[in-house]
């Protein structure tokens, strides 16, 4: 980046630009419909670059507790790129089935749900299943809501669960969470979640910054010194 | 020139409106780029048939009968439900275990167990998409200045009626053209003396003033 004052100030509008607009998409998502209405689903923004650093480091340790997740390695490089992530929780689905015998999950009354053991809380899984899927899904509509609006503003947006399910592996989302998602937004010329490369979580913008333009720079002071 | 009626532009901007709901929904978001929704739309006698269903399960389902006596209310005026909906197996491979299956592969080799309301058990994923489909068509009827609200009751009729075939669970988004906002308003269906009994039943202590004291003898 330029050393242009100009520029500098631009830098800093693009991110409070992102910060508002995260605050704006939260508003977007609680007020989105809900079945049931009251203490379903909470929102919690992550706008510290070293918060979202510490989001993505859990995201890329998960990556080898399960063959399916090999893609969370490309999503943690993707969320690097993010000025900011919202994570949705479902706070009711683990724990307080919704009584209508939906039967979305399969065990026909929400009391033999309640009795159903939980999968254990251990490496390879990222939620402990059975869920209420009625309560679980509610959160479509948070998530929807953050993308519905963020189309609108014109804010880059991508939807990931690995940030979601690693948010909750760190603790910082509320106890009785059953299920998160996460919405990462950029506010930034090319999105960074779409359109991307193969291989992207060995090259990208920071790993090719780093191994050309980083290893260039001292040769070629030394050289031409 | 010709003249045409407020009515009639009013329903065909409705039935435009719905179709573009439609849109949204098919192009809303999707996890793992898996579209499989599928759409329809109802309007007139099939909604008075999900309505008539809903109200028929009576003290069994509250909720339910309560939304159908509101369905049977909504198609007096220019009104459409969208059904949205889709099967249950999972097409991710995820393996994220909140449907309690370690793998996706456990879950989609699990004996279906079919009900009126859906088929379990589903992926949770699956129904994801399917929901945020849902609330793309609802945000879509939202912009475009139509009353909505999005109803698992008429859904779920609509499963148990198998409006929809091939599909194991559905949503439906009611829309309506009405003059005022008819749904969230259903104090109409209340009188007093209902509102009154059913209140001292479900909040017996609101008006007590010494919770350990027993008042009313057949309580």
């Amino acid at each position: 980046m330029s050393v242009e004052r100009t520029l500098k100030e631009f830098e800093e509008d693009r991110k409070e630009a992102a910060r508002v607009a995260a605050r704006m998409l939260l508003a977007s998502a609680v007020t989105s419909p809900r079945v049931g209405g009251v203490g379903e689903c909470t929102v919690h923004i992550i706008d510290d670059e070293c918060d979202i650093e510490d989001l993505c480091q859990v995201v890329e340790e998960m990556s080898s507790e399960n063959k399916a997740w090999e893609f969370f390695l490309r999503d943690a490089a993707m969320l690097r790129d993010a000025d900011a992530v919202l994570v949705v929780t479902s706070l009711r689905s683990l724990t307080d089935p919704s009584d209508i015998n939906c039967n979305l999950c399969g065990k026909l009354t929400c009391e033999y749900l309640r009795k159903e053991e939980k999968l254990p809380m251990e490496p390879g899984i990222a939620y402990t299943g059975p869920l209420c899927t009625f309560r679980a899904m509610n959160i479509s509509y948070a998530v929807d809501g953050i993308v519905s609006l963020a189309r609108n503003l014109g804010i880059d947006y991508g939807v990931f669960w690995s940030a979601g399910a690693a948010a909750m592996r760190m603790g910082i989302l509320p106890r009785a969470t059953g299920f998160a998602l996460a919405v990462a937004i950029s506010v930034t010329e090319k999105s960074p979640f779409r359109d991307i490369p193969v291989k992207y979580s060995e090259i990208n913008e920071r790993t090719m910054n780093d191994r050309i333009i980083r290893r260039l720079w001292p040769q070629f002071r030394s050289i031409y010194s | 020139m010709a003249i045409r009626e407020m009515d009639d532009m009013v329903q065909s901007g409705l039935d435009r409106a719905v179709e573009m709901m439609t849109l949204a929904a098919k192009t809303s978001f999707k996890f793992g780029s898996r579209n499989t929704i599928k759409v329809i739309s109802i309007t007139g006698s099939e909604i008075e048939q999900l309505a008539e269903y809903c109200f028929s399960l009576g003290d069994m389902a509250p909720l339910a009968a309560r939304d159908g006596r509101f369905a049977a209310d909504l198609v007096k005026e220019p009104s459409a439900v969208l059904l949205i909906g889709d099967k249950r197996q999972s097409l991710f491979n995820y393996n994220c275990g909140a449907c309690g299956y370690r793998t996706c592969a456990e879950l989609n080799k699990a004996e279906m167990v079919e009900s009126l309301t859906s088929n379990g058990p589903s992926c949770v994923f699956r129904n994801i998409n399917l929901h945020m489909a849902a609330d793309a068509a609802a945000a879509m009827a939202w912009r475009l200045g139509l009353h909505c609200r999005v109803f698992s009751t008429l859904a779920f009729a609509a499963k148990a009626l198998e409006v929809m075939p091939g599909v194991d669970m559905i949503v439906s988004i009611a829309v309506s053209a009405a003059k005022t906002d008819p749904f969230f308003d259903r104090h109409k269906f209340w009188t007093q003396e209902v509102w009154d009994q059913t209140f001292k039943k479900e909040f017996p202590t609101f008006t007590r003033g010494f919770i350990g004291a027993v008042e009313d003898e057949d309580w």
